[in-house]
């Protein structure tokens, strides 16, 4: 299961594929990459189907979009080939075609990708793992960490606020100027509150006798294993396996160089 | 019993010890302090606040002043060893705080996690941590909490989890700053409960540090006053001081606990009657739900001119979403509220906020303006008043609210009585009908709370109607009626004197009864005892 796979190297076998198919500019490499993404998703971790199709479907509109305008505006040297159909002004041609198609088809890679690794990760344990396996300082790591109790405080808050300048009449100030003083006037209590809350927590933490000191035990071990490489193996090797078939059968673009 | 170790060296030494924020030696918080603190002793250390008792109690442990870059001069000894000579960490493990605030002491997410800080902070091997977690957690009575989130925990559990960090260092020393300041009554004396145990179970030292000495006093062997100008004013054991220093620690606004005060009790210093007829504010059928959860179900609430309406019961029972409502704040999903029999959505926004004041729990979120007298004029100044009239107007309230000399400062850098006073007197501006508070005296000290509701009597004899959401049972006993909300509904509406009969309803919405009673209570048994 892919929940218990390191997030670290997660993370690396998530944005290896990320970063090189960025560069792919074919149909065909994005498109058996997408369909071994999806096969990986649905076989290999606990996510409900339509729990994912809701949170993929902004993903796909998302596509359609790029897809749609880069068709529309294909760049000279893309934009070769025949023209297919002919929409207003617009002339989309055969190599504008292509290009809107591999642009949609590499988003929605991405949407899979980052999907995946958000589902399935423990967003404590990544940054045990981040200070465990990359050596991010303790300071940073539980810097942040005592920042993500931070977020329902500050809407708490925003809300009170919200609350209470409507209680002093605040609503009746009105025009642009009026809201850019609003602005200013949240800002000030909310940031006031939030430095204050932060000093308290730094100074509890420390009092825990926490010093920042990179030598302390760790009750979560975050171990890199078999399972781990494997796992990375299988990202980065179907992706490579994915690039040498498309070359082979002469479908490989990168950064529009035929290969 | 306790075994008293007088004779061997005490657990901590002050010699002579000023601190001050700023680099220039101008304004000293403290100043030449020089005290005691001996093994297995309870020491409780009162003072007014803002005279720098938590700022204490961070030196004793060695994080002040490098963490704020302030200043200091003297000495401070723990068993006999300058703080000095330890390294950065190790005096922390030795000395534990609880603090005040039970949102801002964690930083994990779950009760297990953050337990675990603590022992890897200590460096203590991975395989003994479960361990160790699960027997602190059975001893402050969280046993198979491991995997909760603090953040969904009531008050009182946050600050129990705390105790159980805190303990995983097992300090020599445990120093409690205002450890139930925000927590219900029944809430705080469970803590105060678990304290004891813990203490007379590992003979530990234990410096609180707190306004009211009330509920800790039987477990307290010393007393030390810190004075509002920084300096110790006095160490004695607990029936002395509190006969002999008596004018002393009213001076300085602390209070006196039950047995030892002539004071009025809050009830008897504020009685009047003078409920008109007239209905300012009613509700009908009263439903609210968040989600899928109803908050508040068919609730009937009236109130008249004059009256003192206290709303109470347990946190999450919807106390402060009925006030919100009444406020207009919130819509209802269901039900009525009219204002002198006029529905709230017929009311135009700018009179509806005329003629009802609402005060806010945090001060600081009522703060609009930089400067006191803005703040005071604010209202007039959208409603087109007069300069000379918003002058007058704020003048007076300065004066009244003692703000005077503070006209031009900025309302954040007001002390905590200050900011207090200015959130009342803006809601003052005009002349409001009805006035809500949302737990006013909160985390306030005594001399502040009393102050208080000096006003909110005086405005109630005027003729205002007054609704409270309060924990605060001896305000409850001042209240013309008290509501009791219990999950949604009211499960009780009538004078306090007969909610003091209705020990079950006590229990289930876990309120107490107040100190004038438990006084009686506690010297009924003792004379049962007797005889």
């Amino acid at each position: 299961m892919i929940s218990s796979i390191n997030p670290s190297i997660k993370l690396v076998a998530v944005l290896i594929p990320g970063i090189l198919l960025g560069l792919t500019y074919g149909v065909f490499t994005p498109l058996l990459y997408f369909i071994f993404m999806l096969m990986v998703t649905f076989t290999m971790t606990n996510i409900p189907i339509l729990r994912w199709l809701k949170l993929f479907s902004p993903f796909i509109i998302l596509a359609l979009g790029f897809a749609w305008t880069t068709m529309l505006y294909a760049n000279q040297t893309f934009s070769g080939g025949e023209e297919i159909f002919s929409l207003w002004a617009f002339e989309v041609t055969a190599g504008s075609f292509q290009t809107g198609v591999s642009v949609g088809l590499r988003s929605l890679c991405f949407g899979a990708l980052s999907l995946m690794f958000i589902l399935t990760t423990d967003s404590t344990k990544l940054m045990l793992s981040f200070m465990q396996q990359f050596k991010l300082p303790p300071k940073i790591t539980y810097g942040i960490l005592a920042g993500y109790r931070f977020l329902p405080v500050f809407q708490h808050e925003l809300q009170i606020l919200r609350q209470a300048h409507r209680v002093r009449g605040f609503s009746r100030a009105r025009g642009i100027k009026g809201r850019l003083n609003q602005f200013r006037r949240y800002a000030i209590p909310l940031l006031a509150n939030g430095i204050r809350k932060a000093e308290r927590v730094s100074i509890a933490m420390e009092s825990k006798g926490f010093t920042g000191d990179t030598d302390r035990t760790h009750y979560h071990r975050m171990t890199v294993g078999k399972r781990d490489w494997l796992f990375f193996a299988l990202m980065v090797g179907v992706l490579i396996a994915v690039f040498a078939l498309s070359y082979y059968l002469g479908y490989l673009q990168i950064f529009g160089k035929q290969f | 019993m306790k075994v008293l170790k007088g004779y061997q060296k005490p657990i901590i030494e002050v010699h002579n010890f000023s601190f001050s924020y700023e680099e220039v030696d101008e304004q000293r918080l403290f100043d030449g302090l020089d005290f005691k603190l001996n093994q297995n002793e309870v020491t409780l250390l009162m003072g007014p606040s803002g005279s720098g008792k938590s700022s204490l109690a961070l030196c004793l442990n060695g994080l002040y002043p490098e963490a704020v870059e302030g200043t200091s001069s003297g000495d401070i000894f723990f068993l006999g060893e300058n703080i000095q000579e330890y390294e950065k960490g190790e005096l922390t493990q030795e000395i534990g705080i609880v603090f005040q605030d039970p949102e801002s002491q964690f930083c994990m997410i779950t009760v297990e996690d953050e337990l675990a800080f603590t022992l890897e902070n200590r460096k203590i091997p991975a395989s003994d941590i479960r361990g160790r977690i699960e027997s602190v957690l059975r001893a402050v009575g969280m046993k198979g909490f491991n995997q909760h989130k603090i953040h969904e925990f009531s008050g009182g559990q946050k600050q129990k989890i705390a105790l159980a960090a805190v303990l995983l260092l097992e300090p020599k020393l445990l120093i409690l700053d205002e450890p139930t300041a925000n927590l219900d009554p029944v809430s705080s004396l469970e803590f105060i409960g678990l304290v004891e145990g813990i203490q007379r179970e590992q003979q530990i030292s234990v410096l609180i540090i707190e306004h009211q000495a009330e509920e800790w006093l039987r477990l307290i062997d010393r007393i030390l006053v810190m004075g509002s100008d920084g300096l110790l004013l006095a160490s004695n054991v607990p029936e002395r001081l509190f006969i002999e220093e008596r004018q002393l620690l009213e001076r300085e606004g602390i209070f006196l606990p039950g047995k030892y005060s002539n004071r009025p009790a809050f009830r008897e210093r504020w009685h009047w009657d003078v409920q008109s007829d007239e209905k300012v504010l009613s509700a009908r059928g009263l439903s609210f739900s968040r989600g899928k959860q109803d908050v508040l179900k068919k609730v009937n609430m009236d109130i008249r001119g004059g009256e003192f309406v206290a709303v109470a019961g347990e946190n999450g029972a919807g106390k402060s979403t009925l006030l919100q409502l009444l406020a207009g704040l919130l819509e209802p999903g269901e039900g009525e509220i009219c204002m002198f029999d006029r529905p709230l959505r017929k009311w135009q926004e700018n009179d509806l906020r005329k003629r009802m004041g609402f005060v806010f729990q945090n001060p600081e979120h009522q703060f609009i303006t930089d400067t006191v007298y803005e703040e005071l004029t604010f209202g007039m100044k959208l409603n087109g008043y007069a300069e000379e009239e918003m002058k007058n107007t704020a003048e007076g309230l300065m004066e009244q609210f003692y703000l005077t000399e503070h006209r031009h400062s900025n309302p954040f850098a007001l002390s905590g009585g200050q900011k207090r006073r200015l959130s009342v007197a803006t809601v003052l501006d005009e002349t409001p009908d009805v006035l809500l508070f949302d737990e006013p005296t909160f985390g306030q000290d005594a001399a502040t709370t009393v102050e208080l509701m000096d006003y909110v009597m005086g405005l109630k004899a005027k003729g205002k109607a007054i609704i409270f959401v309060t924990h605060d049972m001896n305000i409850l006993d001042t209240a013309d009626r008290v509501d009791v909300l219990e999950q949604g509904k009211v499960a009780f509406s009538g004078p306090p004197d007969s909610l003091w009969q209705e020990r079950k309803l006590l229990s289930e919405a876990r309120l107490l009864l107040p100190a004038r009673l438990r006084q009686k209570q506690r010297e009924g048994e003792i004379y049962d005892l007797i005889h």
